[in-house]
């Protein structure tokens, strides 16, 4: 006893959305002082674990060593922080002192204690999951964070609700796992059978998913710009499972466990979110934004106009490199950031002003104003834009329009086509334009349009993107006349 | 013979002087009415004007007449041929008026459209359907080319056959706002005219634009005041009509509105409330007569169509209307405006 007693477990920390393995040690030393110190660059948080600890030991009918106890979080030099060390700490901490065997200490363990001894969920459980099959060893996580780690079925994961199910469940002697994902996940999703009328819209919708095309919807309120841009998640194809452990790591990382894996994400960010909410950062250890829990989805940003224009421009490097780099003092993370924008926007300030039944108050000179900043280096990225105007209520009350099932059923093949290209068309750039297989009839039909200056050379590019989407859209491999024809429509203004 | 030439030089000069109208109308009358002693006067100092101004009047009547024609423009004096008749008989009438583009047709009576320069939607459209259902009945729209009311009612008459007119503040070869020189270039290409008398090349000044709006009214029969605040240049145009003995109509408005102030206010004073264009155009019949058939200027007139309703008398199949849309896109023949679609020729 007198050389003192020492035990070790595992851990994550989060960098981005990667895990780094972390060693939770601890030693009991000589002395009769009762201490606990705590090393390895640990935030307020980490340093508070010591109390929680300490009392859901005592709860939990465990002695705290009545001698000097070094806890260290190896590596020293990567800052920690966050509550979900205070379980692997307790586990390390009672296998020092001998209260447990030293097997119970082999695991990878994430987890905030609660002074009751039971345990609550942590950001991270997915990254963790990864680790531990990385490392080979079981992995012990809340069931608050557990079943996101579904996607990775290499993985021991053990639910555990309280210190004693941890101390039982590391000598594998209860083992509880992840109760499996729910399987009823589209409910929230609308059908596009659902929106009547708007033809201009669906197909801008479509052609939209099927190239990856960001989209700007310009019309008055409550035309159903919203409902538009909540039906795309439908019609996307389903995530493959390397872009849905992509998609469940950031969602980990974000402390928001995905609910259906397989389907493309949306988020829709209040025009009041600040910019680290959008782009990710926070202080410490920076976390996802808004736009990388989009990544593989959709980023809907409603009232376009309303975002400050700061914050558009702060979306534009991302979404062309799909990834967004965030430098802080410690460190430089990177998150993905693959998303797709659809934007709503309102003609003018009130919002009526192509509205036939409601009048609009705005002056000319206040539209202006408005309209002004809606312009700028972003609107270039929007391929597709488009007016969606009132329907009539004879639209309302007419048939459904085409279900979203048979709409996806075009932009799968459309996408495959892609896929097969390796590229999406989203981000095809001159130089693949200058190469893509376009008939004759469609070259001199997109030169009329350059020379009577109905379309400039950057809006060429536009449209020839989206012309090799409609192409796909109809299984042809050369882009013909009347896809670039209706790619000038829907290019819009 | 001599002395009319020297005369009609001094004219040419006064009238690139670039004084304010009425105060030079003040100095020639104390001249004695002579351009030649007005001239004169100006240049020796006699008469206060800027030093810019005094250096421009000493250019001489050949090279400014050299430089107007180069430059394909038109100076009439009151009195020559084509210096509109309706000019003269007014107070304050202009000594000269510089002339862009076509001479207006002979015969056509012309009605003025104005408002005010921050309108709403409300007004805007109304403009602009009064201006084509005017240009389709066979008179012709003046306006100023301003922003706002001005600017819907140039376009609305663009939709129309009869060639339209704009009287501006600035030189007939400045486009103010910028933002509406493909309107005026688009209205001279229809075979409009355009009017000011201020020489080429002036700027925007503001205090050009009030005495402007006595030529709007004077050169048209009726005034139809669109949305009008209680200040601004839309009531003096319409206080110049009925100085002028012009019939003054206006668009009644919502009562709260500052911009509707104006027009209410014209109305309670005895003006002809409009209501829509067929009711406008019913009014005018009266006041006017028939119409003179159209002059037909440039001729291919435009519609506005709802979105929806023109993709769908296109083609049933949504991506082929789409594609029809395009190709009219790319041939000019159509564009896309505030969620409407604007096409030559009559809608499908």
């Amino acid at each position: 006893m007198l050389d003192g007693m020492f035990a070790t477990t595992h851990s994550v920390a989060l960098v981005g959305v990667q895990a780094r393995r972390v060693s939770v040690e601890a030693h009991v030393g000589g002395g009769e002082k009762g201490r606990l110190s705590l090393v390895g660059l640990p935030d307020k948080a980490v340093r508070e674990a010591k109390d929680r600890v300490m009392a859901a030991m005592a709860v939990s009918g465990f002695r705290f060593p009545a001698r000097s106890v070094t806890v260290n979080l190896a590596p020293a030099d990567l800052p920690k922080s966050g509550s979900a060390y205070d379980l692997p700490i307790a586990l390390a901490l009672l296998a020092a002192a001998g209260e447990i065997p030293d097997a119970a200490c082999r695991v990878l363990a994430l987890g905030e204690l609660a002074l009751d001894g039971s345990i609550r969920p942590a950001r991270g459980g997915l990254a963790a999951a990864v680790t531990a099959v990385g490392m080979d060893v079981p992995c012990l996580l809340p069931s608050g964070c557990a079943s996101e780690t579904a996607i990775v079925p290499a993985a021991d994961t053990r639910v555990v609700n309280s210190l004693p199910e941890a101390i039982a469940a590391a000598q594998g002697k209860t083992v509880t796992r992840p109760p499996a994902p729910p399987s009823a996940p589209r409910a929230d999703v609308p059908d596009m059978a659902e929106v009547r009328g708007q033809l201009l819209a669906r197909r801008a919708l479509e052609v939209a998913a099927a190239g990856g095309h960001h989209l700007l919807m310009t019309g008055p309120p409550g035309v159903g710009k919203t409902m538009l841009a909540r039906c795309l998640p439908g019609i996307l194809p389903p995530l493959d499972e390397h872009s849905a452990l992509e998609v469940a790591q950031v969602w980990s990382a974000a402390g928001r466990p995905r609910s259906c894996l397989s389907l493309p994400p949306i988020r829709a960010p209040h025009h009041s979110a600040s910019r680290a909410a959008i782009l990710g950062g926070g202080s410490g250890i920076p976390t996802p934004g808004e736009l990388s829990m989009a990544h593989r989805g959709v980023l809907f940003l409603d009232e376009l106009g309303e975002f400050p224009p700061h914050l558009l421009d702060g979306l534009r490097q991302p979404l062309e490199e799909g990834t967004v780099t965030i430098a802080r003092k410690g460190a430089t993370v990177a998150f993905p950031a693959a998303a797709q924008l659809v934007a709503a926007a309102n003609p003018c300030p009130c919002g009526y002003r192509d509205d036939r039944r409601k009048p609009c108050g705005c002056t000319e000179r206040m539209v202006e104003r408005y309209q002004r900043r809606l312009s700028g280096p972003l609107m270039d990225r929007f391929d597709i834009r488009i007016k969606v105007p009132r329907v009539e209520a004879d639209a309302m009350v007419g048939p459904p329009g085409e279900p979203s099932r048979e709409v996806a059923g075009r932009v799968g093949a459309a996408c495959k086509l892609q896929d097969g290209r390796g590229m999406r068309n989203r981000d095809l750039g001159r130089s693949d334009l200058d190469r893509m297989r376009m008939e004759p009839g469609a070259r001199s039909l997109a030169e009329e349009a350059l020379r009577s200056g109905v379309l400039t050379g950057r809006g060429f590019d536009r449209v020839r993107r989206l012309s090799r989407t409609i192409a796909d859209l109809a299984e042809e491999e050369t882009v013909r006349e009347p896809h670039l024809a209706e790619a000038l429509a829907l290019r819009g203004a | 013979m001599r002395a009319a030439e020297r005369v009609r030089e001094a004219w040419v000069q006064l009238a690139h002087v670039g004084m304010h109208p009425l105060r030079l109308r003040e100095v020639v009358d104390k001249a004695g009415g002579s351009p030649v002693a007005t001239l004169a006067a100006i240049v020796r100092g006699q008469v206060q004007v800027p030093e810019a101004a005094r250096r421009a009047a000493q250019v001489p009547a050949s090279r400014r007449l050299r430089e107007l024609e180069e430059a394909g423009l038109e100076l009439l004096l009151e009195g020559d041929p084509g210096f509109p008749q309706e000019l003269r008989d007014i107070p304050e009438a202009p000594l000269f008026l510089f002339r862009r583009g076509a001479a207006p047709g002979p015969g056509v009576k012309a009605v003025a459209i104005v408002g005010t320069r921050t309108c709403t939607s409300y007004g805007k459209r109304l403009a602009e359907q009064y201006g084509e259902a005017i240009s389709r009945s066979g008179w012709s729209v003046i306006s100023g080319l301003a922003r706002g009311i001005d600017a819907a009612a140039h376009r609305g008459s663009l939709c129309g056959p009869t060639p339209g007119t704009a009287v501006l503040g600035s030189g007939v070869d400045v486009w103010y706002p910028r933002a509406n020189a493909p309107l005026g270039e688009k209205l001279l290409e229809r075979g409009g005219t355009v009017w000011s008398e201020s020489p080429p090349g002036t700027p925007p000044l503001g205090w050009r634009f009030p005495p402007r709006n006595r030529i709007i009214s004077a050169l048209s029969r009726v005034v139809v005041i669109v949305e009008a605040a209680v200040t601004g240049g839309a009531l003096i145009t319409a206080r110049t009509a009925l100085a002028q003995g012009r019939e003054v109509c206006a668009t009644p408005g919502d009562v709260t509105r500052d911009s509707s102030v104006g027009c209410n206010q014209l109305i309670r004073d005895g003006a002809l409330p409009v209501h829509d264009p067929d009711d406008l155009v019913e009014t005018l019949r009266l006041l006017l007569g028939e119409p003179a058939p159209a002059s037909g200027g440039g001729g291919g007139a435009e519609t506005l169509v709802e979105m929806d309703d023109f993709l769908a008398g296109l083609d049933p199949d949504p991506a082929a209307a789409l594609a029809e849309l395009g190709r009219m896109q790319a041939r000019g023949e159509a564009t896309v405006e505030d969620g409407m679609v604007r096409c030559r020729g009559t809608a499908r």
